[in-house]
Order: C-alpha cells, then sequence, then structure tokens
C-alpha cells in the first residue's frame, strides 16, 4: 500500500539527501508548531500575573486556582463533551453526504460545494445571532447544550465533507465492483474496501471537527444559554484580562492529551508484544516432545 | 428555570424579531408570588466577572435564600444586550453600563424598583442614589455596582511635559507610541471631546466629522488597538508603548507587572467614564429579585473581589472594610471613596447612531 | 488531465446494482439526508436571516423589518471597504500560499517517508498544540515576536534588531496566520497523498522521466483534489480572521474582517450582515470562476 517504502528500491545518494533535508524540515514545522504552545507551558508557573514577561517568580498557585476553581473546571467538561458530539455528528454528515456528491449523478454538484463552504465564509457572530433568533423566535427551543451542538456542526461538518470528498475523488471505483463481482454485498464492500480507503480523510476530519469545536466561540456564545464553555470562559476575562490560570489549563490540556494519546500508542503494542510472548511460549511448550518430563 | 413553554413559544410566534421579546410581562409572576421565601430558584445572570465571587459567595448566597446563581458571562454590552433580549427571559439578572440601563428599560426589558426599601441600600454612596438617568419616577432602574473614569495614563521618563490635552495625541514626538483597548465607540468618543463635544456619545453629524479628522490626524499615534487590558499593561511595562487611554488604577497594574512608574493626567477636554449596575428583568422570578440582591450587595464580599479587579465599588461600607484590610492606598488610587467622581466622566451608554460612530472608526482605522 | 498510462486507473464501470434502478437511483442521494436536514434547517434559515438583515433597517440596537438599500448604499459609498477588502485579498493570497508552500514538504514528508505506524500519532502531533485556545496561541506570539520578546532577545545575542516592520503590521500578520493554518493544510494535503501509491512513480521513473517529471505528471493529477480543498481550508478563514489582525497587526495591519467586528462590537447587525454577503459573494464568484479545478472527480470520466 502507499507510504510503504519500497523495500526494493535502491535509495540514490540523492534519494538520500532529499529523505533527509525533508526529515530536517518536519523536525522544523514540530518546532514551529510547539514553540508557542512551550511559552504557554512555561508563563503558567510564572508568578506575574499578567501572564507575560518579565518572570517574576516561580509558582503553582495558577494550577491552584484551576483545581480549585469549579467555574472552570465545569467549562473543560462541557467543552469536552460538545466537542465529542460535534466530532460524532461532523463525521456521520459529513461523511454520508461525501458520497452522493462524488458519486451521484447530481448536476449541481459543484454548485453543492460551492454552498457548502459558505458556512466556513459567513463570520460566525452572524451565524449565531441569526441561530439565536431562529431557535427562540421560530422554533421556540430551550437554549441549552444541545442547540450549541447544533450551531457548531454546522460550522464544521462542512470541513469533513469536503476532505472526505477529496479523498473519494478519483477513487477508483473498480475495486468496488471487483468486490461485487466476488459476491461482496454492500455492507462488506463498505466496510473492506471503501472505509480503508477514506479513512484518513475521516481520521483528518475528525481532528478538525473536534479542534475547532474546542475553540469555538461566537456562534456558541449566542445559542448555549446559560452554559459555559472553555472559549466562552477565556473571551468573556477579555474584559480584565486573561490570568495565568488559562495558561495553566491550556498545560493541564496539553500534557493531558498527550499523555492519554501516549497511552493509546503505547498499550496496544504493549499488549500485542505481550500477546506474541504468551503465544511463543505456549507453541514453545507444545513443541516440547512428549515424554521429556 | 421552570417555565411554561407552549404559552412563550405562541407568544414569540407572534412578536417579529426588532420589536417581539417584549410581551410577556405578566406570565409567572402570580404563581411565583405565591411561592415562600426561600423556595429553592435557579437565577441566570447574564454579567461580567468582576461582579461576583464563584467560590464563596454564590454558595452563601444559595444557602441563605435559597437562589442558585448560575452565571452567564457577557463580553461587551451590545451583544449582552441582543442576547438578553432574545433569549426571552432566560435571564433575572443583567448587567450593564450606564445609560445601556435606560436603554434596557425602553426597549422593556426590565422592571423599575424602589431601590430605597432594599435593605443593603443603606451601605451605598448616596451619590449613587441620585443618578439622574437611572430614575425612573419615584423607582431605579437598576443596583448601582461599580464604576471607572478614564485617564491618560503616560510613562514620564518619554512623555514629557504632562499631557494637558487631548492633542497630546497630534504630538510627532509620540508617533506609534499611543497603545489602547479596542472600543470603536469610545475611541471616537475621545475624539469627539478632544474637538469640543459636549455630548461625545451623542455628537451631531457635524461634530461626528471633527471628530473624524482628529482621528485620522491623530492615526499616527496609535501603535494598537489590543482587545484586553492586560494587552495595555503589558505595552506600558515592557516600554513598547508610552501612553495610553484606561481605567482608574493602570499605574498600579503596570507597577504590579514590573513596568517603569507611570502617571495619571486628566485632559482638559473632558474624559470618558462607565458605572456599571444590575437591572432587575422581567420574568418568572421578579419578585426574587431584592432577596438576591440583598444577599449579594453585601459589603463582605467586596474586599475579595478589589483585590482580584481592583475596582471602586458604590458600596460605602465595604471602603471602610478595606481601609481596614490596608488596601485604602490601592482604593483611593482607584477613586473608590469618590463616587461623585463618576458622575464628572462623559458616560458610555448606547448612541442614537452607533452605526455612524463605527463608520468613522472604520473609515479612519480601516486599511 | 492525467495522460501516464500508469497514473489512469483504468476507466471505472458502473457498481452493479441487483435492485430495481429506481431504488438505485433514489438510494444514491440518502446519504445527503442528514445533511440537508443540518444545513437545510439550521444554516438554510440563518443564511436567509443573514441576507434579510442586510435589507432591513437598523435603529440604534434594534433591526426593524423595513425594506431598504441604505446599508449597501453607505458600503459602496466608503471606499474604504473596498480598499481594505482588497487589501485583504492580497494578504489572504500571501498567507495561503506560504501555509500551502510549508506544508506541502511535510505532508510529502509524513507521507512517503514515514512509517506507516508513526503517521497518525504524528498527525496528532501536528493538531495538538491546536487545543490550547486560538487567543493564547496568538498572544503567545506577540510574546515572542515583540520589541522586547524571545526573538528580540535571539537576534540581540547576534546584535541584531528586531526589524520594526515586523510586529506590528502587515508581515506579522501572515506569519502568525500561516502558523494558524498550518496544521489545516497539512493533515488536507497528508489525506491526498497517503492515497497515492508511490509505486508509480517509481514506474515512471524507469520509463526515463525524471524525478521532479514523474511527480509533476503522476503524482499531482492524483492529488490535485486534496490540494483543492487545502486551499479553501485556508484560503476562506483566512479571509474572514479579524482577531489576529487585532492582536498582532496593529493598527496597519487591519483586515476587512475587523471592519465587520466593528459592526458586531456595537451589535450593528444590518451592516455587519451587508458587508458579510458582499464577501461571500465575491468568494463563491470566485468559486464559480475557478469550478473547473473544483469538479475534481472529473479526470476519472463517470
Amino acid at each position: 500500500m502507499a507510504g510503504e517504502i519500497d523495500g526494493v528500491e535502491i535509495v540514490a545518494r540523492r534519494g538520500r539527501l532529499v529523505r533527509r533535508a525533508l526529515t530536517g524540515w518536519g523536525c522544523l514545522m514540530y518546532l514551529f508548531l510547539f514553540v508557542p504552545v512551550l511559552l504557554l507551558v512555561l508563563l503558567s508557573f510564572n508568578r506575574n500575573r499578567y501572564g507575560s514577561f518579565p518572570i517574576t517568580g516561580l509558582t503553582t498557585e495558577w494550577y491552584t486556582s484551576v483545581l480549585q476553581s469549579s467555574d472552570l473546571q465545569d467549562a473543560i467538561k462541557t467543552s469536552l463533551g460538545i466537542a465529542a458530539e460535534v466530532t460524532a455528528i461532523s463525521v456521520i454528515v459529513g461523511t454520508a453526504a461525501a458520497f452522493p456528491l462524488v458519486r451521484s449523478r447530481l448536476r449541481f454538484r459543484a454548485g453543492l460545494r460551492v454552498a457548502f463552504t459558505l458556512p466556513i465564509m459567513i463570520p460566525g457572530v452572524l451565524i449565531g445571532v441569526s441561530l439565536l433568533s431562529f431557535f427562540t423566535n421560530v422554533l421556540g427551543l430551550q437554549l441549552t447544550t444541545q442547540t450549541a451542538v447544533i450551531g457548531q456542526s454546522v460550522y464544521t461538518t462542512p470541513y469533513v465533507l469536503l476532505i472526505v470528498s477529496a479523498r473519494l475523488a478519483g477513487f477508483d471505483r473498480s475495486l468496488e465492483s471487483a468486490a461485487s463481482d466476488l459476491g461482496a454485498n454492500a455492507f462488506q464492500r463498505f466496510r473492506r474496501i471503501v472505509l480503508p480507503l477514506i479513512a484518513p480523510a475521516i481520521f483528518a476530519g475528525a481532528l478538525f471537527s473536534f479542534t475547532m469545536s474546542l475553540d469555538e466561540f461566537v456562534i456558541t456564545y449566542f445559542i448555549i444559554g446559560a452554559q459555559i464553555t472553555l472559549p466562552i470562559y477565556i473571551y468573556t476575562q477579555i474584559k480584565f484580562g486573561i490570568t495565568p490560570a488559562v495558561n495553566a489549563v491550556a498545560t493541564i490540556l496539553i500534557v493531558g492529551s498527550l499523555g492519554i494519546s501516549g497511552l493509546g500508542i503505547a498499550v496496544p503494542r504493549m499488549l500485542k508484544f505481550a500477546v506474541r510472548r504468551l503465544r511463543r511460549l505456549q507453541q514453545g511448550r507444545r513443541a516440547r516432545p512428549v515424554g521429556a518430563v | 428555570m421552570k417555565r411554561n413553554l407552549m404559552t412563550r413559544r405562541e407568544a414569540l410566534r407572534a412578536g417579529a424579531m426588532g420589536a417581539g421579546a417584549v410581551a410577556l410581562g405578566g406570565i409567572g409572576t402570580a404563581a411565583a408570588s405565591a411561592a415562600s421565601a426561600n423556595t429553592p430558584v435557579t437565577f441566570d445572570m447574564l454579567t461580567w466577572n468582576d461582579h461576583y465571587d464563584p467560590k464563596k459567595q454564590l454558595p452563601a448566597i444559595t444557602k441563605e435564600t435559597g437562589i442558585t446563581v448560575r452565571p452567564t458571562l457577557g463580553s461587551d454590552d451590545g451583544t449582552m444586550f441582543i442576547k438578553a433580549k432574545e433569549s426571552h427571559q432566560e435571564f433575572a439578572v443583567v448587567s450593564a453600563d450606564a445609560l445601556w440601563v435606560p436603554y434596557y428599560h425602553q426597549q422593556g426589558l426590565t422592571v423599575p424598583f424602589d431601590i430605597k426599601s432594599f435593605a443593603v441600600s443603606k451601605q451605598l454612596y448616596s451619590a449613587s442614589l441620585d443618578v439622574s438617568f437611572w430614575k425612573a419616577g419615584s423607582n431605579y432602574l437598576a443596583y448601582p455596582r461599580a464604576w471607572s473614569a478614564l485617564r491618560i495614563y503616560y510613562n514620564p521618563k518619554y512623555v514629557h511635559p504632562a499631557p494637558t490635552s487631548w492633542e497630546v495625541l497630534l504630538d510627532p514626538k509620540y508617533k506609534g507610541k499611543f497603545v489602547r483597548e479596542n472600543q470603536p465607540t469610545d475611541i471616537v468618543a475621545e475624539a469627539g471631546l478632544a474637538t469640543g463635544s459636549k455630548n461625545p456619545y451623542n455628537m451631531t453629524t457635524a461634530e461626528l466629522s471633527k471628530a473624524k479628522q482628529f482621528l485620522q490626524a491623530a492615526k499616527p499615534a496609535y501603535l494598537d488597538l489590543v482587545s484586553q487590558n492586560t494587552g495595555v499593561v503589558t505595552a506600558l511595562a515592557n516600554g513598547t508603548a508610552w501612553f495610553t487611554s484606561e481605567n482608574l488604577g493602570t499605574d498600579i497594574r503596570v507597577k504590579q507587572a514590573g513596568g517603569p512608574l507611570i502617571k495619571a493626567a486628566i485632559p482638559k477636554e473632558g474624559v470618558v467614564g462607565w458605572l456599571d449596575a444590575e437591572m432587575k428583568m422581567i420574568g418568572p422570578d421578579e419578585d426574587r429579585f431584592e432577596q438576591f440582591i440583598n444577599a449579594w450587595g453585601q459589603a463582605e464580599w467586596i474586599p475579595p473581589l478589589f483585590k482580584e479587579f481592583e475596582e471602586a465599588w458604590f458600596n460605602e461600607s465595604a471602603y471602610k472594610l478595606l481601609v481596614n484590610a490596608g488596601m485604602k492606598e490601592l482604593a483611593d488610587a482607584v477613586g473608590y471613596n469618590d463616587p461623585e467622581g463618576a458622575l464628572k466622566a462623559h458616560l458610555k451608554g448606547p448612541q442614537k447612531n452607533p452605526g455612524a460612530y463605527i463608520q468613522v472608526f472604520n473609515e479612519v482605522f480601516g486599511a | 488531465m492525467s495522460t501516464h498510462p500508469l497514473a489512469a486507473p483504468g476507466p471505472a464501470t458502473p457498481v452493479r446494482v441487483s435492485r430495481p434502478r429506481l431504488l438505485a437511483r433514489f438510494s444514491q442521494y440518502v446519504g445527503f439526508t442528514p445533511a440537508a436536514v443540518l444545513f437545510g434547517v439550521f444554516f438554510g434559515a440563518p443564511m436567509v436571516m443573514i441576507v434579510l438583515y442586510s435589507f432591513w433597517t437598523q435603529n440604534g440596537y434594534s433591526i426593524e423589518s423595513r425594506f431598504t438599500v441604505a446599508n449597501y448604499q453607505t458600503i459602496f459609498s466608503t471606499p474604504v471597504y473596498i480598499d481594505t477588502f482588497l487589501t485583504t485579498l492580497w494578504m489572504t493570497a500571501a498567507a495561503s500560499a506560504a501555509t500551502l508552500a510549508i506544508a506541502f514538504p511535510f505532508a510529502y514528508w509524513l507521507a512517503r517517508y514515514v512509517r506507516r505506524g508513526w503517521q497518525r500519532p504524528l498527525l496528532f502531533l501536528v493538531i495538538v498544540p491546536f487545543w490550547v485556545s486560538y487567543l493564547l496561541r496568538v498572544t503567545s506570539w506577540t510574546i515572542i515576536l515583540g520589541s522586547k520578546g524571545g526573538l528580540a532577545h535571539l537576534l540581540g545575542l547576534f546584535g541584531l534588531n528586531t526589524p520594526s516592520w515586523f510586529l506590528y503590521d502587515r508581515p506579522a500578520v501572515i506569519f502568525v496566520l500561516v502558523y494558524l493554518y498550518f496544521p489545516y493544510a497539512a493533515l488536507t494535503l497528508f489525506s491526498a497523498l497517503e492515497r497515492f501509491d508511490w509505486r508509480q512513480v517509481r514506474a515512471a521513473r524507469d520509463l526515463g522521466a525524471t524525478q521532479a517529471r514523474a511527480l509533476r505528471t503522476v503524482m499531482l493529477p492524483q492529488i490535485r483534489p486534496g490540494i483543492t480543498t487545502a486551499v479553501i481550508f485556508v484560503f476562506i478563514p483566512i479571509l474572514g480572521e479579524y482577531l489576529t489582525p487585532q492582536l498582532v497587526g496593529g493598527t496597519r495591519g487591519v483586515m476587512i474582517g475587523n471592519l465587520v467586528d466593528n459592526f458586531f462590537e456595537e451589535a450593528q447587525f444590518a451592516q455587519g450582515a451587508t458587508v458579510s454577503v458582499l464577501i461571500a459573494a465575491v468568494v463563491v464568484i470566485l468559486l464559480i470562476v475557478f469550478r473547473r479545478s473544483l469538479e475534481v472527480g472529473e479526470m476519472y470520466g463517470r
């Protein structure tokens, strides 16, 4: 499959050079991505209450204040809950719609694709205010986290839809008809052939939705009613300036997600390794000549 | 909050987007008045985070009155107004700045009340009970909370002589050295003061065009329009900026941030300022407002909030607590004991022509 | 159009269906239903309202449903909006081009030279920094780029000064925008490149093509949908940016989004909606003009 280095290929010296240069570039990009975040980690230990240089002393008081602030903890929980729901909705709705968008004989596919970029184009405030008015004046709904989930999904689903349909476009359908010839039903074809091929796009789309949901402020602000999310907590502090407690939250989020995903990568590998060892042990035992005891 | 959704929905369908929102005065009041004083109830409060202390104050209020306060934070008056209006009685209490208070009332969203009958109002400076635009006959439109007036804060090392007028913004020496919070209307209002307007938040077209010319001339001095107060403090602390127009107490904040000596100046044309207050919103829990204010407004809750946000409250009893707690210097620096100072400033409020203000601002600061 | 024999996966044959044709045709569109509900109702309705706002009368802080074209007249009679929009267009184009230019080699490296098992963790690492609030990340850059910040210290070690044109001006805005949109470009490009079968490049080289030519004629056409999508994901949101220009651009780095946001700050939704509708109209026209490159599936026929 793609992505694997062709084992047989003899890597020319120039190829090796290119490879090294690209690896260097990759590392540089990670540095670029993480530098501002590392600075925030540093500042989360800074006593200076303006969350900036100079460093006026080291302290853990911002972490203490996070642990003591039920407001902030509720905000984090609400944000994570909403982000999970929004991700699920966007992935399902977006992926489902990508198929007809790419494959059906729809006449206005290009037009539809343009229409789906509109939610990215229209300022969030306008979506927020008009949705607020729509929910309360027209539908008479009570504003809750669920209305916020709907509002955010409108904004995140286009990303999943577009990225999955980009991957689906030009996808070789002869594979599917071959599978069909071999007697695979629609579900099997989807499960065994289509899904593995669009999985990277779904993964990327899910990351986009989750990330955007976690940081969405304006739309959510208008339609969430009396709940508070992390971005609402942060943006409404603007009147007085953000306290470094927010830097502490950022640090906790980053370290937490890296820790959990690190475990998520390490644990299955360790399990696999353990299972292999176990199996080998068992095989070893079985292989022992009978009567050796 | 519990309420009759069907009735609400029908009533709301009838109302058009612009004018609708109002017609619902009576619902629920009759039922609620039968309830006893300490029945548990949830109060949604649309406010800023300097108005309450979530750790001690809010639990204490619940214990004392049965009212669970659920704060929803706001950013600026305009969006809060839209949110309060379109959420249809979601909020029992909403906070607003000076002239926004009568505006909410004109829009039929709030209930005036007899403030002198509230026990806690005895703790307030009398000046705060005498704000003309907060009166509605013998009633009052809101419960006054805190105030500030803006000053030109400058770094005397670079800015000398001390500024005496807004004209300092036109001085080529200070090109790219002025930093300010990004508040378009207030910036236009300050330009209005500089060009002699007596009513900087309600300028005529002619006055607006003078203000625009002033701003165009002053634009080179503007380095940055930051989104938050800390941006100003940081810029003054690290010397990127030399002067600003900011709330009382900025000098102390810069010092705390490890910055240089900063001094305050009052330009002869005047300054802008704000005072804010809590409004009693039309809705099912109106009759619990007094109980809420009496618990929330107690002087004992103010010192910790003062320590964190350094604002001058209208609560006189709390001033004594601050002095006893050794915070007199800071309290005086923000003018705590001088509430009349609030009314000397030109107060922030909704304009008749907000669009024209933004238009002026955009024309000057557009690319 | 791909011309290389190995690049074209052969004419696609229609999927065989044993069910009646009508049902099959209908089932093609079933996938649209959830999207149709979500967008038709929860985006369609607001969109109609936004367009209506732009034709209604703003009175103080409320919008009254009286028809007017005054909002449009104001915008067109004030040159600042068109000027700012044009400036914004070139800033957006520059930022998008830079983002794609640095994200492409990265995605290429990740897709081609990184072991499969490591690709997802590394992709995940690209986006994790973005779980920190936008506001904090940008604030962090202002500290680094500021005249008393980390970069100045670093340059100071070499006896250099931070150029004064950088922060509080357009270059800083573009720089931070590139940072902010890098993950969107990188992930999208990766998801296109990951599908590519690198043996095709080798085959092309065996047939005598240079590396560059092989990549251009074999790889590029196949990942074009991904590139187009990446451009959309980067260009369109950047066009509407207002926080970054405000945080790092000073008074010289203003973009059209700031002018729109100023209206919203004072709840002037009619004027704000007008400018937004106009911007959306321009983008839609641009997208329609370039619809051929949007119509990504065509090269394989159908």
